[in-house]
This record gives structure tokens, C-alpha cells and sequence, in this order.
């Protein structure tokens, strides 16, 4: 499937993983950007990844309490940057040029690098 | 509203894990609950780190295995297998008090409750997809299921027939894991009773990692972070973090002071209530032609699907009241 095919977008969108140009997983769909005016067809403008997302979806208490789990950091990648859909989305860029997954890289510096066989 | 309900049963579920394989160290060794708490926490963290995934199922699951000791035990003391048998019907005893009736309902909940907890759900389908299984592991995965069910029922039936016969005409209540190990020190002495202890022992910090894994994957998910024991710590953090994190609260629960067999019933409580929030979606997915294709549930496997959901929706609709009726089955 490519971006411009026919797709459900709760079934076959939301929440799938998105993986960059090298292969790297860089976190997964959790809302969507449309484009439109009454009278006009609805486009898919962009990917919206990471828990700011969820402001839409989730009650208020419940994403008070994602905020202070994960933050709320919102990262919009534009369709432009997706190459392909199936199993997931892929990009055609790295994830660093699109600022995805900062947090990951901060929390990687927390972790020694040793001791697992 | 699953995902928090699930953390938070998963999470007292770990916490009385951890507290029962503290009990059972001091059982063992005679370390003070508390300090075997703390230690038996930072070794199993220690453990996780270290091992791959392949060694830690094998440590943890193998060493379990400790636990046959408990279906020996009950072979030796030649029961009556003519009235186990018919205990395999379910069967209300006659001559309850109400008070008595409600407890063995309560129980009757907590078995139920025990046979399926939701983190198991998470843990094998997560371990599912990192193992990258497909069509062609579906044997072996049946074979696991049901021999690994199946073998876990034999020892719950061994140890609830080992303690009618053992402590039921004595009017002793085994409520505490020590006193439910003295099933295999009555026929095997001294030497039974160790090897019941270290299988109780292992199989319980085993559940207690997958308790914890559980619950960080279901959280890593969600966020859609980086995940999975088979990756190194490092290489996803936010995962590792987590899981150690998660380690830490159940600790905390345990340093509270909090009984062991409170937290146990709390454990079995939640658990019921969150399973068919759990199982539901499950059970709707593979009736689903469209996305289990050739693999979609039959008119059977439906049914039995079907029935039980109702038996699981019946037991947590009274999982709170018989639990505040009987204070947690105590009378």
C-alpha cells in the first residue's frame, strides 16, 4: 500500500509502528493530521507520534496522568516523509531529521552499556 | 481504562510475589522477610539484565518444575482417587451455614480467578511477537498451552486434595505457603519439604518476572516505545527503566508491611475484575474471519470461548461482594 491507496484509517493506520529509512523502530501512530473544506475531499496531511497526541483521545485526568508518565511531546511527520504502509509505516528519512524519538536517546544515556549476556 | 485497571492489578499481583518468594526464603534460610525482599528483588532485576530471555524462561520455568513435588506427594499418601474423581464434577457441599456457603463461593471465585490472570495474556502475546512467531509455530503453541494448563491444574488439584486429606480431619487451615509445603514433608520428610519450598520458591518469582514484564510491555506499547526482553537493556530504555521501575513499586508495596496473604487476595480480586476487559477483545478477535482468516475460531472453540466469558463475567461481578462478605474468605 503506498500513501495515496485507500486505507481505513482506524484499522489500518492507527497505532502502527513506524519504522525509519534505516530500519529503525521510532515509535508508533497515535493521531492523524486532515486537510479539508466543506465541499472538498479530506486529505491525510500528517502522522501526529507520541503522547501529545492523546490529549484528543483520552479524558482529561487520564492524560494528566500520561503527562506526567511520558510528557507530552508531539512530533507531526508529514506524509511526504512515508514511503510505504503495511504492517507499518515506512519513512524515507532518518527519525533524527524528523525529531523523533528524542526521549528514547535521553533515556538511552541513562542505561549502562553492560553487563547483559 | 484496561491498561491502568491491568497496571494496577498486575502490579499488586507482583507485589504479592515478591512477597511470597520472601516468605519462602525465610522458610528456607531463615532470612528476615524484609531483607529477603529487598534482596530476592535486586537479584531477580540482577537476573533479567543479565540473562537472555531464552535462559530465564529455562532458570525460572525448569527449576519450577520443583513442583511436582506436590503430585508425588499426593500419589504417596494413597488418597481416595474414587472421590477426587467425582470432584472433577462441580458439586455445591450439603449442609452449609450461609456464612460457610458464602466463603465457598469465595473460594470457588479466587480458583476461577487463579487459573487465568490478564498478565499472563500480555506476556505470552508479547513474547509472541518478539519470538516473531507465524502459522507454523501454532502446534508447538498448542502443545505448550495445553500441556503447560495442563500440568498446572494437576498440582492445584494435588495440593487442594493433599490438604483435604491432610489437614481437612485435623481442622487445620493451610493459609500461608509454609504450611501448604507440609503436604510433601508428611509422606517425603525433610527432603520433600525443601524441594516443595523450591519449587514454590521458583515458580513464584518466576510468575513475579512475568508479572513485571508484562506489565512494562503493555506501557512501552501503548506509548509505543522501543521494547522487548530480547533486545539489550539499552537498547530499549524506556522499557528497561520501566520494568526496573516497576520492580521498585512492588518492592515498596512489600516494605509497607502490608500481609502477604492479603496482597494475595487483593492479587486474585483485581485480576477477576480485569480479566474480561482482557479476554473480551481476545475472544472477539479470533471470531473474526476477516482478520483471523484460516485461522478463525470454530462453532466450538467459540462456545467454550463464550462460556467462559460468562463464567469469568459471573465470578468478578461477585468477586467484591463475597470478598467484603467474608473479609477476603476468612469467615
Amino acid at each position: 500500500m503506498n500513501p495515496d491507496s485507500p486505507m481505513k484509517l482506524v484499522s489500518d493506520l492507527l497505532d502502527l509502528p513506524l519504522l525509519d529509512q534505516e530500519g529503525v523502530y521510532c515509535g508508533i501512530v497515535d493521531d492523524i493530521e486532515l486537510a479539508g473544506r466543506p465541499g472538498r475531499a479530506l486529505q491525510l496531511k500528517a502522522l501526529l507520534v507520541g503522547p501529545g497526541a492523546y490529549a484528543g483521545r483520552l479524558p482529561r485526568w487520564a492524560m494528566a496522568i500520561v503527562a506526567t508518565l511520558a510528557g507530552d511531546s508531539l512530533t507531526r511527520v508529514p506524509m511526504e516523509k512515508v514511503r510505504s504502509i503495511n504492517s507499518a509505516v515506512h519513512l524515507d528519512c532518518p527519525a533524527r531529521d524528523l525529531g523523533l524519538q528524542k526521549a528514547e536517546a535521553v533515556a538511552r544515556r541513562l542505561i549502562p552499556r553492560r553487563g547483559a549476556l | 481504562m484496561t491498561l491502568a485497571a491491568s497496571i494496577i492489578s498486575n502490579l499488586i499481583t507482583c507485589a504479592a510475589e515478591i512477597g511470597g518468594v520472601s516468605l519462602i526464603a525465610n522458610y528456607l534460610a531463615g532470612v528476615p522477610y524484609l531483607l529477603a525482599a529487598v534482596v530476592l528483588t535486586a537479584l531477580i532485576i540482577l537476573s533479567i539484565w543479565v540473562l537472555p530471555f531464552k535462559w530465564i524462561e529455562r532458570v525460572y520455568g525448569l527449576l519450577g518444575l520443583f513442583m511436582i513435588t506436590f503430585a508425588a506427594a499426593l500419589v504417596a499418601i494413597h488418597p481416595p482417587w474414587d472421590r477426587i474423581a467425582g470432584g472433577l464434577t462441580p458439586q455445591v457441599p450439603h449442609g452449609l451455614s450461609t456464612k460457610e456457603m458464602l466463603t465457598f463461593a469465595y473460594f470457588g471465585v479466587a480458583i476461577v480467578s487463579a487459573v487465568l490472570f490478564p498478565y499472563e495474556v500480555y506476556f505470552y502475546s508479547s513474547g509472541a511477537i518478539e519470538e516473531g512467531w507465524s502459522r507454523k509455530d501454532l502446534l508447538t503453541n498448542r502443545v505448550t498451552s495445553i500441556a503447560g494448563m495442563g500440568l498446572g491444574s494437576l498440582l492445584a488439584i494435588s495440593v487442594l486434595a493433599s490438604s483435604a486429606q491432610l489437614f481437612g480431619p485435623a481442622n487445620v487451615d493451610p493459609a500461608v505457603p509454609g504450611s501448604a509445603a507440609l503436604q510433601a514433608a508428611i509422606p517425603f520428610g525433610r527432603w520433600g519439604l525443601i524441594c516443595a519450598l523450591l519449587g514454590m520458591f521458583f515458580a513464584v518469582a518466576g510468575a513475579a518476572v512475568e508479572t513485571c514484564m508484562a506489565n512494562a510491555y503493555s506501557i512501552a506499547q501503548f506509548f509505543g516505545w522501543a521494547w522487548g526482553r530480547h533486545k539489550k537493556p539499552w537498547e530499549a530504555p524506556r522499557f528497561t527503566i520501566t520494568w526496573i521501575l516497576l520492580f521498585v513499586i512492588a518492592l515498596a508495596i512489600v516494605i509497607t508491611g502490608v500481609d502477604v496473604m492479603t496482597l494475595v487476595d487483593l492479587a486474585i480480586l483485581f485480576s477477576i475484575l480485569v480479566l474480561p476487559l482482557t479476554y473480551l477483545p481476545l475472544l472477539l478477535l479470533s471470531g473474526d474471519r476477516h482478520y483471523m482468516g484460516g485461522q478463525v475460531n470454530g462453532r466450538l472453540a467459540k462456545t467454550l470461548g463464550w462460556v467462559y466469558f460468562a463464567i469469568i463475567v459471573a465470578a468478578a461481578l461477585a468477586a467484591i461482594p463475597l470478598y467484603l462478605l467474608t473479609s477476603g474468605g476468612n469467615g
